[in-house]
């Protein structure tokens, strides 16, 4: 048994930052691929998250678009996946109000409700279906925090920057919903 | 159960997430780690959230669908006015 490390994430984030150095200096080949993967992060935020499969590419058309516009006037390179994942979260809640008065078997992003959601029949094999319906059934808020933490490999400090959360609340609700989620895998 | 062992259960369990996470020092994670390989209590439950961890990181690098890629590229050349 061996403590994890934070390497991953810190690779990652250097890894995004590179690439959005590059893109923002004009390198046509790194446009296109912070172009696709900002629509890959929509794809997988919006069917994890959210919970709304049918919306998903309502939400990376909005994330290929503002990257797009977003990706000249990037000063900051490193605080780019914060603003990926905030304009992704925030198309995701757009989508969830224009369905306000709509009967919906959806969850919400916030913690107005606390429903479950089938997501897992979306068909798609990409993701463990146990480990899909597992996310599905956790809190809105908790589902949220852990998508970005372990599958997004956000540091606490993004995750709190995205979610308006403190890092604290971050951590908290991090192992709350790590427990539950082993309860739900495992039965444990 | 003893005292001192529900007061050294309770401590691991009060560090989990840091150590998951890696925020422990050497000192802190080998106290975890011997207490683990004699405590049958928390010996599944750490390992039971490494293993959870562990399928949200392989679901990480999964590649996404065919179909769905294959969008996102199309739309990335229709965007910059290569189709």
């Amino acid at each position: 048994m061996k403590a994890s490390t934070a390497a991953a994430p810190d690779r990652v984030r250097d890894d995004y930052a590179a690439l959005v150095r590059a893109a923002s200096g004009g390198d046509a080949t790194s446009v296109e691929r912070l172009l696709v993967r900002a629509q890959e992060v929509a794809y997988r935020f919006s069917l994890l998250v959210c919970g709304h499969v049918e919306d998903a590419e309502d939400v990376m058309q909005d994330a290929l678009l503002r990257t797009y516009e977003h990706v000249k006037d990037i000063d900051n390179p490193e605080a780019f996946r914060t603003w990926l994942y905030s304009t992704v979260r925030n198309a995701c809640l757009m989508k969830r109000r224009r369905r306000a008065g709509e009967p919906t078997r959806f969850a919400p992003l916030d913690d107005a409700g606390r429903r479950t959601h089938d997501g897992a029949a979306h068909g798609d094999p990409w993701i463990d279906r146990r480990l899909h319906a597992a996310l599905a059934s956790l809190p809105p808020s908790y589902r949220a925090i852990l998508v970005l933490r372990e599958i997004e490999g956000l540091s606490t400090r993004e995750t709190a920057a995205v979610t308006h959360l403190s890092e604290d609340n971050v951590k908290t609700r991090l192992h709350r919903a790590r427990v539950m989620l082993r309860h739900r895998m495992e039965g444990a | 159960m003893t005292t001192d062992e529900a007061s050294g259960c309770a401590a691991i369990l009060s560090n989990i997430s840091a150590f998951l996470d890696g925020e422990l020092d050497a000192t802190a994670c080998a106290a975890i780690e011997a207490h683990c390989s004699t405590c049958a209590r928390c010996a599944p439950v750490v390992e039971g959230l490494q293993r959870t961890i562990g399928l949200c990181r392989a679901a990480a690098t999964a590649p996404l669908p065919d179909a769905v890629r294959a969008r996102a590229q199309e739309a990335v050349r229709r965007l910059l006015g290569r189709l």
